[in-house]
């Protein structure tokens, strides 16, 4: 047992020490936490909306446990689909994983320790979602110190059995269907995963039209369909578990439903122990190896052929963003992630006002065309300024950057290839933003046309700008990808320096009253954006002269 | 012809290489020794361009590695002594980025690629993505990469650590070879005996600083006389 404490508490130093972090990573977490602090307000307003509505509802009638029924399955569910990513990147794609293999431990510690870290960001969620919602309903039911103290103890063991039941799904999953050998698929299946969870969470949201409301229209479903919720606790026997000892803490019956809680709990981690000694290793050995190709002569034979250095630097570049998981995620997706979101935000806000697809529509026939190219564009510059593919284009190379420097490329083939890539990849959320301004918002075409132009040199500027400031302040040292996303300033900083450039021409712009009309005001707008593009052009070939070889040494 | 006049690289608080000059004739293999630390590395990052010359000045084959650099970089055949690049691509589609960098015809690299990753034995892994492939097949497949355009110059940094016997022996014969055709080979290491078996030349670095310089005969009979050296020698030795 002390090994394994050793064990878990060298593991948790290594993942959450801020040993080497840089000063701007650490005040980036400071923003990161002050940020929550609204945030949390927020949540815990809109929770205290719901479950007072559904207690209105349901307490006349004595079924108000259904609260903490619905409640502890809702906890369940979330707990599962925060578990899968982490469990699966901490147990097996780890880097740090086969120095622990040789070391002499079972395979259950070493599963032990590798959950810590997981299990510990778990309660994070826990703390702010399940911990405010117990209070509340505790408020709400005016409860005694019994149930505060159920409550607590409820509130600290129910993370345990979703986690302990998905790694015993994963291992079982890894060990016999092999999914560890295509490593890298899986990583990105588990970015897009979490990308349609994010897009689903916000249909979620758009749906309801106050939380007030929501509870209570909730609570007419549940009093409709109270056999169904019955049914379904009774398949999350925690979940029944726990919302009967909570209703009635003072009775015999609470005690003996907490008792059997825990009982239960214990019993599924003595099977996750178990099942760790069992599978974990087997599903691990073996991993580093990867997968194998089928051979095929024709196939390769065929891929030989001479072409344009850089077409080819921009090929890799792609193709390198496309192949590993976390550039899949964090630019690919999230490139993807601000447009669909906009999507959702239009189409299912049922409204005609505000940022309804109705309320857009009216809001743009009344308005001159002038304006509205201008505050097209304005939004262009933020959809396309937190796309992180200009920014991390010299980082993403790492310490391979060196071979940039014995090859003989041009310097500019090299940086321009990758502006292309990151152009390339910006075009991508311009296409699906057309697509929403035509479909949803019933734009007319040549507006989306003119626009469409408009933008492509918007994209190329923001492109250079993101480019040049990651290889003005490049970070090449890092071990793993996700360190270039992660508490770096650089983002924040590009988009200060675009909205500041674009603002203030879209600014003079608005106010100048002798352009008019979409035709004159596109056409101030693309002498002005040329003149931008090479003024950027100017600056970028400074900078690739002066940091291109320096950056490594 | 590699012409090294006075170069001298310095880090914060340390001068890692100091006034050193060498030359290397066409038709050589010639070894870089030293121990770790020494400045091979160092040195040899300044030939190639990855590292800016504080003073002094290169030529490879009559060009300034600082003021002509893409003519020089063309000149150059360049094994790193880490081989971890490229890792997403596959093997193909890298010794394809090779020979597009390097200007090598379609048809050349075909015959290429086909004679030296046969030779090599990673024929079969090139439709792999270098993740995949272990240190030595990584080690090969850049190897590989650097041959494409037939480097009139082919340096190459700690090029045996890693690989098997069989690649070694392949390796070696592929360095006499392209020595043989009238170009040169220019690789560190800090095994005494690789340079014996292989080398025409060879220069001793101690401290950024050249101990000796001249033919493998010699060095063995200065050896003897010279204290300094010897204790090079014993580095050396010890550290095998």
């Amino acid at each position: 047992m002390n090994k394994t404490l050793k064990l878990i508490r060298l593991m948790l130093k290594m993942q959450f020490s801020m040993a080497g972090k840089s000063s701007s990573e650490k005040v980036g977490y400071l923003f990161l936490l002050l940020f929550s602090i609204p945030f949390s307000i927020m949540i815990f307003y809109a929770m205290d909306g719901i479950i007072g509505g559904l207690y209105d509802v349901l307490e006349p009638l004595n079924n108000q446990s259904f609260i903490l029924g619905l409640l502890f399955i809702s906890m369940f569910a979330v707990f599962t689909i925060v578990s899968i990513g982490s469990i699966i990147s901490s147990f097996y794609f780890a880097e740090d994983i086969e120095s622990f293999i040789s070391l002499p431990y079972h395979p259950y510690q070493i599963m032990i320790g590798k959950s810590a870290a997981p299990f510990i960001t778990l309660y994070i969620t826990n703390i702010a979602i399940l911990g405010p919602a117990l209070l509340i309903y505790g408020f709400h039911s005016g409860a005694g110190v019994l149930y505060f103290l159920y409550a607590l103890l409820i509130w600290l063991i129910t993370p345990v059995l979703p986690f302990v039941l998905t790694a015993i799904v994963i291992m079982y999953l890894m060990r016999f269907l092999n999914l560890s050998k295509n490593k890298d698929r899986i990583k990105i299946f588990a970015g897009l995963l979490m990308f349609v969870f994010i897009i689903g969470f916000n249909i979620v949201l758009r749906l309801d039209t106050g939380s007030n409301q929501a509870g209570e229209d909730l609570g007419q479903l549940v009093m409709e369909s109270n056999a169904l919720l019955e049914i379904i606790t009774a398949l999350f026997p925690s979940a029944y578990l726990s919302s009967i000892s909570l209703t009635q803490p003072d009775s015999l019956a609470g005690i003996f439903y907490l008792f059997l809680l825990f009982i239960l709990t214990a019993g599924v981690f003595m099977i996750f122990l178990t099942a760790g000694q069992k599978l974990y290793f087997k599903g691990v050995l073996g991993l580093s190896a990867g997968s194998k190709n089928r051979w095929n002569e024709k196939k390769v034979t065929k891929q030989i052929k001479q072409k344009n250095i850089l077409y080819m630097s921009w090929l890799k570049e792609m193709k390198v963003m496309l192949r590993t998981p976390t550039f899949f995620t964090q630019i690919i997706v999230q490139s993807l992630v601000f447009p669909v979101l906009f999507i959702v935000i239009v189409v299912f806000d049922t409204g005609n006002g505000g940022l309804s697809a109705g309320g857009l529509s009216t809001l743009l026939a009344g308005t001159e065309q002038k304006y509205i190219i201008l505050a097209m564009l304005g939004f262009t510059v933020f959809a396309l300024g937190i796309n992180p593919a200009s920014i991390s284009s010299v980082s993403r190379d790492g310490k391979s950057w060196f071979n940039h420097l014995y090859l003989p490329i041009q310097p500019s083939t090299v940086i321009y290839s990758k502006i292309i890539a990151a152009f390339t990849i910006n075009l991508l959320t311009l296409i699906v933003l057309s697509v929403i301004g035509i479909i949803f918002i019933d734009l007319p075409l040549s507006i989306v046309l003119v626009w469409f132009a408009l933008s492509l040199t918007t994209n190329w500027v923001t492109s250079v700008i993101g480019t040049s400031l990651d290889l003005y302040m490049p970070n090449l040292n890092w071990t793993d990808e996700r360190e270039i996303f992660k508490g770096r300033m650089i983002g924040i900083l590009a988009l200060i320096v675009e909205v500041v450039v674009f603002g203030i021409i879209l600014l003079i712009l608005w106010n100048v009253s002798f352009i008019t009309g979409l035709w004159g005001t596109s056409a101030s707008l693309l002498v002005i954006l040329t003149g931008l593009t090479l003024t950027s052009h100017i600056i970028l070939k400074k900078m690739i002269y002066t940091r291109y070889t320096a950056i490594a040494s | 012809m590699i012409e090294i006049a006075n170069i001298t690289k310095q880090f914060p608080g340390k001068t890692a290489v100091n006034d050193l000059s060498l030359q290397v004739n066409n038709g050589k293999i010639f070894g870089f020794l030293g121990p770790n630390g020494a400045g091979k590395s160092t040195t040899i990052k300044m030939m190639t361009g990855i590292l800016p010359i504080d003073k002094g000045k290169i030529t490879i084959n009559g060009s300034n590695i600082s003021t002509e650099p893409l003519k020089a970089k063309y000149k150059i055949g360049y094994v790193p002594d880490r081989s971890d690049v490229f890792l997403r691509l596959k093997g193909v589609e890298y010794l394809n980025f090779i020979a597009d960098v390097y200007g090598v015809s379609t048809d050349m690299r075909k015959e290429k690629i086909d004679y030296l990753t046969k030779n090599f034995g990673i024929y079969e892994a090139l439709n792999d993505h270098i993740l995949t492939y272990s240190h030595g097949m990584r080690q090969k497949i850049v190897v590989c990469g650097v041959l494409l355009h037939e480097p009139e110059v082919w340096i190459l940094d700690e090029p045996l650590t890693g690989l098997d016997p069989k690649s070694s022996f392949t390796l070696k014969e592929m360095m006499r070879e392209h020595a043989d055709k009238g170009k040169i080979v220019f690789f560190s290491t800090h095994v005494l005996e690789v340079v014996e078996q292989l080398c025409d030349e060879v220069a001793i670095i101690n401290n950024g600083q050249i101990e000796f310089l001249g033919e493998m005969s010699e060095m063995k009979r200065q050896f003897k006389d010279d204290e300094n050296l010897e204790k090079v020698f014993l580095e050396l030795t010890q550290n095998e």
